[in-house]
């Protein structure tokens, strides 16, 4: 379940990291193999805080398919704090990792450990898959948004971490900062008042060109 | 909680903020979406900065629909649903396009036969109010950006809940009402104020986009439409807002 957070913020996070997975995945023929041998299997992350469950099935066409909702039972669960999750994502020897962490696993580990390989490898290509999923308008937005916070996530795996953490914890809330939008209805107001301007000025345009005639 | 939609006389219904007959609303809605069918997927981006596929997104995940369900996308324009549930139903699954429209379902069509999604997909022209399609017949039904465009609600939901299989389930995704006032104050600002001008920029057509705006406000808010499936006599409804409630997905299943 979504639970608290907004469900078009959840969205947006999962469209853009299974795009990239996925984008992965084709650049990556070993994993894809191996994700493809598991077609079918349901991973469930239950994040503790910031609080949200996510799905991750693997499609019979061998893509994962990223979901806050899913009703089937899942095969593997795994549940723990976000930074517990980043550290596994970004681990160099995860199953060092998982056993050292607070991860807790109900299920078998193998799809989690394959899924685990495929995104440390990952040189996501945001772009592509994005504009696909989302769109001109949208899309090259959550790319360069995503190009920044992975860029400098590389250069520090630790803030990266942080970051994403503060990130997601921040929009998960989605009630808009006051002032932003305060600032956005002010150049809303703004550009009607243009509008409307401009209106008067034709209107009198015309008028004016009505009575040389 | 009869009605909703009617204003004080019985023989008249809301266009946008206009009262009229209710026979002429059905001929008023046409013929807005008559103009905008050839640009209407790119206004949806532009007016939404794309997130319309967010929250279409998740209204397909709350569907939970499985290979070989038959499912229905009534109001369902140029079939961004239909394509998705096209895939998810597989070959032995059925998807139907439906819209009281045919401009809006000749876009839809052409659009899925270019995406490839044909074999397991038919369209139908046909009112949400009386659906034609048999009691029990149906899986899962989506309305998309679409109930608030009907004249009698309570009509079109009593017709859903006939031909869904007992289990089945409706998905509402519509406009709602933002849970916080300076939210819907900036919205109010934007329908109003920016999307008559996009209409005007891209469309040519600001009335329609006006259209659009006025009927937004003139929607049920969240536990009214969720009192109105209840009473069409949907079981376990409840609703996610999405997006500050800007827009919320309500779902019920037939008992
Ligand atoms: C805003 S569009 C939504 C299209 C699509 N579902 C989407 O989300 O992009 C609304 C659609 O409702 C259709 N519509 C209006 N009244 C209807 C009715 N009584 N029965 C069926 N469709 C109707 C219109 O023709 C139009 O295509």
């Amino acid at each position: 379940m979504t639970g608290r957070h907004d469900p078009t913020v959840v969205t947006a996070v999962l469209v853009a990291a299974e795009a990239a997975i996925n984008r992965g995945l084709e650049l990556d023929p070993t994993s894809a193999r191996d994700l493809a041998d598991m077609a079918g299997t349901v991973l469930a992350i239950d994040c503790l805080s910031p609080e949200i469950e996510v799905f991750a099935i693997v499609e019979e066409t061998g893509r994962l398919h990223l979901t806050p909702y899913w009703e089937a039972p899942a095969d593997v669960r795994v549940r723990g704090e976000l930074t517990d999750f980043l550290a596994l994502a970004t681990a160099e020897d995860p199953a060092a990792t998982l056993i050292n962490s607070d991860l807790e696993i109900l299920g078998n580990t193998s799809p989690l450990l394959a899924l685990q390989a495929l995104v440390s490898r990952m040189q996501p290509d945001w772009e592509a898959p994005l504009v696909d999923a989302l769109g001109d308008v949208a899309g090259h937005q959550l790319a360069n948004l995503l190009r920044g916070i992975f860029r400098w996530g590389q250069a520090s795996s630790k803030s990266l971490r942080r970051q994403l953490s503060e990130f997601i914890l921040e929009e998960g809330q989605l009630s808009p900062p006051a002032a932003e939008l305060e600032h956005f209805f002010e150049q809303v107001t703004a550009l009607g008042l243009r509008v409307d301007r401009l209106e008067s000025r034709l209107q009198r345009l015309a008028r004016r060109l009505a009575a040389q005639r | 909680m009869k009605n909703n939609d009617a204003a004080d006389d019985p023989g008249t219904t809301h266009f946008g903020f206009q009262t009229v007959d209710r026979d002429q609303k059905e001929s008023l809605v046409r013929g807005v979406f008559d103009s905008v069918a050839s640009r209407y997927d790119l206004m949806n981006d532009l007016m939404s900065a794309g997130i319309h596929r967010l929250w279409k997104r998740f209204t397909i995940e709350l569907s939970s629909v499985r290979p070989g369900q038959t499912v229905l996308d009534i109001a369902g324009g140029t079939g961004d649903l239909a394509a998705k549930f096209s895939k998810l139903v597989g070959p032995d699954g059925r998807v139907i396009l439906a819209d009281i429209n045919d401009s809006m379902l000749r876009v839809g069509r052409d659009r899925l036969i270019d995406l490839g999604a044909v074999g397991n997909l038919q369209t139908v022209q046909c009112d949400a109010q009386e659906l034609p399609f048999p009691d029990d017949s149906v899986d899962c039904i989506t309305i998309a950006f679409g109930l608030r465009n009907v004249t009698d609600k309570d009509r079109a939901l009593q017709s859903m809940e006939r031909i869904l299989k007992p289990g089945g389930r409706l998905l509402v995704l519509e406009f709602s009402k933002p849970v916080s006032p300076l939210l819907e104050k900036v919205y109010d600002a934007y329908s109003f104020r920016v999307l008559p001008l996009m209409g005007q920029l891209v469309a040519n057509d600001p009335d329609s986009y006006r259209y659009l705006a006025e009927s937004i406000r003139k929607h049920p808010d969240q536990e009214t439409l969720q009192e109105m499936m209840e009473d069409a006599g949907f079981v376990s409804c409840e609703y996610h807002n999405m997006t500050g409630g800007i827009v919320a997905v309500h779902k019920g299943i037939k008992a």
